[in-house]
């Protein structure tokens, strides 16, 4: 009847959403990839250097301190917050008042912003006023106190701590609808076969789950990409590079001194790593899976 | 990867029969102690920034871990004063309600003619979407900041609202395309045959009908937008302008060292979301959970 007028219809409907995804998600990312081979300072002509500013970076101590740091937060995300996570989902299954008031305290900090929680840890780090080192002091052992955040060779690892706090609800609340998504009759089986506790959790449920851990291991390599907040409002990359990040590496190498053609470059090389680090981690899960 | 898009059991109701039972009768004491202290220690930092945001700068030194001596409930309002919070929250409130409603309209538009019509780039346009949730949103603020620059968008709310919305488009056309596929096609088909016209089914049939999905997406999209600071750290620098994640982490600049009015400044700024946390529990766990379990 009206095949123009439907037709009419999915363009008008569909250009808005077109529009604006393309224009602020994917332009971009071509343009940064555009703009890398340039030398440019954001005013007057871009001077085309080809590969120079890729080189540039390979060759800068800092974004191999940076990418180091990147895969610590990805190790610390996938080895301390999974394992973590799941653990808790299994002890907080049920529905006691305990149990529910100790999963909506584990997910608040997901409603935070990550200003304040960068900010509530800073306090917690701080040399003079830092409750963790009040309570080391109460606890007898003012001999481990350190300078968490300045000392450039913990700081990297004092970061791990609010990372994992701001993210671990999310994944207790993954691996618990996981959980329970497994269908009765195979905890009847379970039953009727008479196996139940540590060998039932090991050889039923987390096989039964491995699908949702390897999209956990996923979100944590894409999230720990995404950690430029928290390092930038705790300790802005330093003491001395320290803790810089790729996000942050491009931040400070990109505002501070104006130079937007090797900005883009970083930008390009992130694009590229996650998607690398991606890729990798899902052909790792699948490879393992063909040989089982 | 799957994801859920009919409600998987809500983390409050689950047959305790269904569960995993791991330890036996001796070892429950000592299991509840630990997951209590767990719970302490999680809570902990959260309860440690409300109540020191009632202390003066003496009791703060004085007595790190205990209540204020006396509440000073003169911190907030000096820091909702003296550091334009007031400015901040509504700037917030204008880009979050901003970019909320915008893909709210875009998102179940795109989604109902994803969901409901067939035609040849149908597969591309979802395939398109579903590639953005791959694009680390910080490798693109290079880009987007010179973009935002050749478009004289810098230091305007647009220079958040359009980003916010484009980020999140990809989760809210995913969450409503595989709600409305779902939908059964009754209904439509009965207005088809009233006459009703496309637009009018869209407006007073889908949208009324998602709902559910609608609500999903406006947590996912509120909370990334009332707590974003990268954007507005990098488009905006006006004062006037400034958003609350900005507004709040100028305190950690500036040697600031009246920590109560910091730590007032931040309880402040986290009242809105942590009271729709109180209210929307369950849908917040599930929104977020269905946002970030999307591919």
């Amino acid at each position: 009847m009206n095949a123009l007028r439907s037709k009419r219809f999915i363009i008008t409907g569909l250009l808005p959403a077109l529009v604006i995804y393309s224009l602020f998600v994917f332009v971009p990312v071509i343009w940064s990839a555009y703009y890398g081979f340039f030398n440019w300072s954001g005013i007057g002509e871009a001077k085309y250097t080809g590969l120079s500013n890729y080189a540039e970076i390979l060759r800068d101590p800092v974004f191999w301190r940076a990418l180091k740091n990147n895969v610590v937060f990805v190790l610390a995300s996938v080895f301390g917050q999974i394992p973590l996570a799941l653990a808790l989902a299994v002890l907080l299954h049920k529905s006691n008042l305990l149990q529910r008031f100790l999963r909506s305290a584990i997910f608040l900090p997901m409603v935070l912003s990550t200003v304040v929680i960068g900010m509530i840890w800073q306090y917690i780090y701080h040399p003079q006023i830092g409750i963790l080192n009040f309570l080391l002091d109460a606890l007898g052992l003012s001999s481990w106190k350190l300078q968490w955040l300045s000392d450039g060779k913990i700081a990297i690892y004092s970061l791990i701590p609010p990372l994992i706090w701001s993210y671990v609800g999310l994944y207790l609340i993954i691996f618990m609808s996981a959980l329970q998504n497994i269908p009765g009759e195979i905890h009847d089986a379970a039953k009727i076969d008479g196996v139940s506790g540590v060998r039932k959790l090991l050889s039923i449920s987390l096989p039964m789950i491995k699908n949702t851990v390897q999209v956990a291991v996923v979100l944590c390599i894409s999230g720990s990409l995404k950690s430029f907040d928290l390092v930038y409002i705790m300790t802005k990359g330093g003491p001395a590079h320290a803790t810089e990040l790729l996000a942050t590496y491009m931040y400070n190498s990109t505002f501070s001194t104006y130079r937007y053609g090797f900005g883009s470059a970083i930008s390009t090389s992130i694009m590229i790593i996650s998607l690398l680090l991606i890729g990798t981690s899902q052909w790792l899960t699948n490879r393992k899976k063909d040989a089982a | 990867m799957n994801m859920n898009t009919t409600p998987p059991v809500t983390a409050g109701k689950v047959k305790p029969s269904g569960g995993v039972r791991i330890w036996a009768k001796p070892g429950r004491g000592l299991f509840w102690v630990l997951l209590t202290v767990y719970g302490v220690v999680t809570l902990y930092p959260f309860f440690w920034l409300v109540i020191s945001a009632f202390k003066t700068n003496a009791d703060f030194y004085a007595r790190p871990f205990g209540l204020p001596q006396v509440w000073h409930g003169d911190n907030f309002t000096r820091a909702w004063e003296s550091s334009r919070l007031g400015t901040a929250f509504g700037n917030s409130l204008i880009v979050a309600l901003g970019s909320l409603v915008l893909t709210l309209f875009i998102a179940a538009l795109t989604s109902f003619i994803l969901a409901r019509f067939q035609f040849r780039w149908k597969g591309g346009v979802l395939t398109f979407f579903v590639i953005g949730m791959l694009i680390p949103i910080h490798s693109t603020l290079v880009p987007l900041f010179i973009l935002m620059k050749q478009m004289s968008l810098l230091n305007t709310y647009w220079a958040l609202i359009l980003p916010y919305t484009a980020f999140a488009l990809p989760t809210a056309v995913f969450v409503l395309t595989a709600y409305l596929t779902s939908v059964p096609r009754e209904l439509e088909e009965a207005a088809f045959i009233d006459g009703t016209g496309l637009w009018g089914l869209f407006f007073r049939i889908m949208l009324p009908m998602s709902v559910p999905a609608l609500a999903t997406v406006t947590i996912l999209s509120f909370l990334h937008s009332w707590n974003d600071f990268s954007f507005a750290l990098v488009f905006i620098n006006k004062t006037a302008l400034k958003t609350l994640p900005l507004a709040i982490a100028n305190f950690a600049d500036g040697y600031q060292t009246d920590y109560g009015l910091s730590l007032a400044g931040m309880t402040l700024s986290v009242i809105p979301t942590v009271i729709l946390y109180l209210l929307f529990q369950e849908q917040m766990m599930k929104g977020m959970t269905a946002g970030a379990v999307k591919g």
